[in-house]
């Protein structure tokens, strides 16, 4: 397919594109939401990398506990964050690693 | 009575017999029910139905999936490129939003997954989940010491094999694509299926070749 | 005061790296009435009545005293009244009366 027959001009929603691509490297933010969160404390400040774009964008979880379920679609991503980042003087093998999903609004580029 | 979320001891309440009366929170589920159903929010069939649903889950769907993608590998590649699809093209139907990632154990890396927030796991494929999955020595400990919870099941991964622990916490649940043990080149689809535990598919112990004297399943 | 902070900023179902003892390897079937639970469950999700994270929050709500006495059931089903009554789909009125009419039915 040659450049010439893709549309030009698309404009996306605000959202509707991932910030991130897998292989970036982020860092959880820190924050204290009250009442509902859905990304634990453990993570929270610790450095990942993007293992992959979840698609489509979704609803933030935050926000649907509270009933809402429609709109604040963006997207989750599938990080990975060694377990030795996560706990001091992990004991386990220095392999070890954990998965997790965070929505786009929880992480930061670093 | 099923197994309770907190960190003391206590007896629970004998297993009460079909003809004593309700408890409270029985009382409370079919008042809240019928309140709805007479509201006209919810019909009396759809939660029969979703029972049947419930009913028709169990680990054996997982166990087929398993089996398939272990002798076919073009399913294998689509399985792990979308886990509901996957689970799909066998007929096995997603009642909910949640999509699922198929997680490949190797010789490089062994999977194990959780959710250390709740209870979130890949009902629609492998039924409920264990007491021991939503109480919280699992769901703490599997992400901060997961080789000593695997040990608590007799098993053992090599230390240059990577053990990756998945939390869930949105919309995606895991399943774990154990190994294929060795000595099942002559076994079935549905032999292999037979070998493949829910412990399996969780991560927390490998499959088993039982037919050659292997371990418990 | 600070002393307090901790217990508004971390949820009590937040306890990924905590301490915690040997993983019992007990499992119990469920009772019907917790099947019937489950299954209102998938079916206040299904018609966005009440959405699964709303139960999550729901359950986290009920606060660490409830949440450990009460039993994964028993905690959905009281969270499903709370956020029924704060929706204005069912009053507390309501319930009350359903519930002894439930209970007078069923009495030997």
């Amino acid at each position: 397919m040659t450049n010439a027959s893709r549309p030009t001009g698309i404009v996306k929603a605000l959202g509707e594109a991932p910030i991130f691509a897998a292989g970036d490297r982020v860092k959880v933010s820190i924050r204290f939401p009250v009442g509902h969160y859905r990304v634990p404390q453990y993570v929270r400040g610790k450095s990942a990398i993007v293992e992959a774009v979840m698609e489509p964008a979704s609803l933030d979880n935050e926000e649907e506990g509270f009933g809402r379920n429609a709109g604040s679609k963006r997207h989750y991503y599938r990080v990975a964050i060694p377990l030795t980042e996560l706990w001091p003087g992990y004991a386990g093998s220095s392999r070890d690693s954990l998965r997790i999903e965070i929505f786009e609004t929880w992480l930061e580029r670093i | 009575m099923s197994a309770h979320d907190h960190d003391h001891d206590h007896d629970h309440a004998p297993i009460q017999a079909g003809d004593q009366p309700p408890g409270y929170y029985e009382i409370m589920e079919t008042a809240v029910r019928e309140l709805l159903v007479e509201k006209g929010m919810i019909k009396a069939g759809e939660i029969r139905r979703q029972i049947e649903v419930l009913d028709s889950r169990n680990p054996a769907l997982g166990a087929k999936v398993v089996a398939r993608a272990w002798v076919d590998p073009d399913f294998r590649a689509r399985l792990l490129a979308n886990g509901r699809a996957g689970c799909e093209e066998l007929g096995i139907s997603f009642y909910d939003d949640t999509q699922l990632i198929v997680l490949e154990n190797t010789d490089k890396v062994h999977n194990l997954i959780v959710c250390t927030l709740c209870s979130c796991y890949p009902r629609p494929v492998l039924g409920l989940p264990p007491d021991r999955y939503k109480l919280k020595p699992y769901r703490a400990r599997a992400v901060i010491e997961p080789r000593a919870v695997l040990a608590e099941f007799g098993t053992h991964i090599p230390e240059d094999v990577e053990i990756r622990v998945s939390d869930s916490t949105a919309m995606v649940r895991y399943l774990v694509l154990p190994k294929r043990p060795a000595g099942t080149e002559t076994l079935s689809e549905e032999e292999l299926a037979g070998l493949v535990t829910r412990d399996a598919m969780i991560g927390v112990v490998p499959v088993e070749n039982v037919a050659a004297g292997g371990g418990a399943a | 005061m600070t002393d307090t902070e901790a217990f508004v900023k971390t949820l009590p179902n937040d306890i990924g790296g905590l301490p915690a003892g040997p993983i019992q390897r007990v499992e119990h079937d469920l009772e019907p009435w917790e099947k019937r639970c489950h299954a209102l469950a998938d079916v206040l999700d299904f018609h966005k009545i009440i959405n699964t994270e709303e139960k999550r929050r729901g359950v986290e709500a009920l606060g660490s005293e409830l949440i450990g006495k009460l039993t994964y059931y028993e905690r959905w089903i009281v969270t499903f009244a709370n956020i029924l009554f704060q929706k204005q789909l069912l009053t507390p009125e309501e319930l009350a009366r359903k519930m002894d009419e439930v209970a007078a039915r069923r009495s030997p």
